[in-house]
């Protein structure tokens, strides 16, 4: 008996210590989060101004705001999430519906995985060449290409995940009764998985949102208003970037509250994500 | 011994009883495997026929030919002839979807669509017919009523499929795919995930439905197979051993293999 007890002892000291070691390693992972999160509350939120929503960026040593790059950034995320959007629910859908047996999903699927880990920047040299070069000039429109193109692998990705997810007894009962193939994937197949594939678009969004190292080969910068799609464009990341290496103060600033901007648009939309999956898994 | 088993019964009952669904020397396969070995044996219309036996022996399988369900997977393959009133299913110019507008299936999960009571059952209906919002109010109601379902639900058609318990979204199932009226309805151990209480509804429901429909059911329960069946076919390892009228192979079969499995010996 004394010899269990103290086996018995021992484990428990040891999961102590094991217990120990992971609340701390969560702990340090935390505590950069909150570290980043509490130095753009204070550094950006006293920079948060009407003025920023209102006026155009600044010439060094002016006062400004950050219109031009948040509506470049809306721009060039939204056309990037409607040309990348489709294209990554097809090509899902054919890899969990049509081709879900076939040799080339599985090609797609491992191509695809390279293109989701693909380091940003070099999708921005790719469309540069693509894009830039041929047309003489940096664009709006080669920045919302590059977005689109990191748009692409991630809801290609939750796409098959949550169609897979969709149990083959749904598939066979839609069959079953009659319903054409496409019919069972976009009433059945489709609705059954919404609430994921939404998902995955919205963390697509936030995943462009933050993006710099494409913009920067593609759609450049704009210290001014413009909403000319074939003409160089401002965009937070960019603008950021730029203030923040900047030696004048008030860009510093901005730099700060654009910053700020993007972590809560981004936290939001995550927020939101999440919070339509875990209403798909309380059903 | 096997290729004789299909004659008896049939040629008694051909006499008198036309044909719904003939099986003609059929084998099936997946991949290699071969797990139906000439299968042959004909089923009556507007009766209830059983498949009995041990898991795997291919009863399911079976059913899933008749409406050619196996197709969604790759693989899979049929060999011989299934003929539905004289006419070959398994030709390739047969249009599936209209077979399966004519050979419904229940499965033995109940698969409720992602959508209202009301559209469960008004998206097969949509599928081939155009009627008014009227007439498909009556053909959802009659529907829901055929399955002994629409006290239940009539206040709430709009509620989610998915909100109701096991055995009413098994009857959900049912009335869904009667209301594209086909002429056969297949049912793949449909009580087997229900409590005692829902498998009585439903084989008291599967009694009523004989009157208008031919019904093939797979079961595990040999009780539930005597209870609800006209005739039944006992598969082993892929052959069907034997087929007969339900009291005879329950009560004097004439295979050894029939008697041992209905009498508990294996399986």
């Amino acid at each position: 008996m004394s010899t269990s007890l103290a086996l018995h002892n021992r484990r428990k000291r040891r999961n102590g210590v094991m217990m120990a070691l992971c609340v701390v390693a969560a702990g340090i992972g935390l505590a950069w989060l909150a570290l980043i999160l509490g130095a753009l509350v204070y550094k950006g939120l006293s920079g948060v101004s009407l003025a920023v929503f209102t006026e155009m960026t600044p010439p060094p040593g002016d006062a400004g705001g950050l219109l031009n790059a948040i509506y470049g950034s809306i721009v060039m995320t939204v056309i990037g999430v409607i040309v990348g959007t489709p294209i990554g629910v097809l090509a899902g859908t054919y890899m969990a519906e049509y081709g879900r047996f076939s040799k080339l999903t599985t090609v797609v699927r491992f191509i695809n995985d390279i293109l989701l880990s693909a380091p940003s920047i070099v999708i921005g040299l790719f469309v540069y060449e693509l894009l830039v070069r041929p047309m003489g000039h940096f664009s709006a429109i080669a920045g919302a290409v590059a977005l689109a193109i990191l748009v692409i692998p991630v809801v290609v990705r939750t796409t098959e995940d949550m169609l897979n997810l969709v149990p083959n007894a749904l598939r066979e009962a839609g069959a079953a009764i009659g319903a054409p193939r496409w019919v069972v994937i976009r009433s059945v197949a489709y609705r059954a998985a919404l609430s994921g594939i939404v998902t995955g678009i919205l963390l697509a969004i936030a995943r462009i949102s933050g993006e710099t190292a494409p913009l920067l080969f593609t759609a450049l910068n704009n210290q001014f208003w413009s909403s000319n799609l074939n003409a160089p464009m401002a965009s937070l990341p960019v603008t950021i970037f730029q203030f923040a290496l900047s030696p004048y103060e008030e860009w510093q600033q901005l730099a700060w509250t654009g910053a700020l901007i993007i972590t809560l648009t981004v936290l939001g939309l995550s927020i939101f994500a999440r919070s339509l999956t875990g209403r798909r898994e309380d059903r | 011994m096997k290729p004789m088993l299909s004659t008896d019964l049939n040629v008694a009952e051909a006499a008198v009883e036309k044909a719904k669904i003939e099986v003609k020397n059929l084998n099936f396969y997946y991949g290699q495997s071969k797990a139906l070995k000439d299968i042959s044996l004909s089923l009556p219309e507007r009766s209830v026929t059983a498949f009995i036996g041990p898991s795997g022996c291919g009863k399911s399988t079976l059913l899933r030919v008749f409406n050619r369900i196996y197709e969604l997977y790759p693989r899979q393959s049929a060999e011989g002839q299934v003929l539905l009133d004289g006419r070959n299913i398994l030709d390739r110019s047969q249009d599936l979807n209209l077979l399966r507008t004519k050979i419904g299936m229940v499965f033995q999960k109940p698969t409720p669509f992602p959508m209202s009571i009301y559209e469960n059952i008004a998206f097969g209906v949509r599928l081939y017919e155009k009627i008014s919002k009227a007439e498909m109010d009556g053909r959802v109601e009659q529907a829901l009523k055929r399955a002994a379902l629409w006290t239940e639900v009539k206040d709430k058609l709009n509620a989610s499929g998915l909100s109701l318990s096991g055995g009413q979204q098994q009857r959900l199932c049912i009335a869904r795919t009667v209301a594209v009226k086909p002429e056969v309805i297949l049912l793949d151990e449909p009580a087997s995930a229900l409590d005692p209480l829902s498998t009585a509804k439903i084989e008291e429901l599967i009694d009523e439905l004989q009157a208008d429909y031919t019904i093939v059911i797979v079961t595990h329960n040999m009780q539930q197979a005597a209870r609800v069946s006209r005739q039944t076919a006992f598969m082993y390892l892929g052959e069907l051993v034997e087929f007969d009228r339900t009291e005879k192979i329950f009560t004097s079969p004439r295979e050894k293999r029939t008697q041992d499995y209905i009498t508990g010996r294996f399986g």
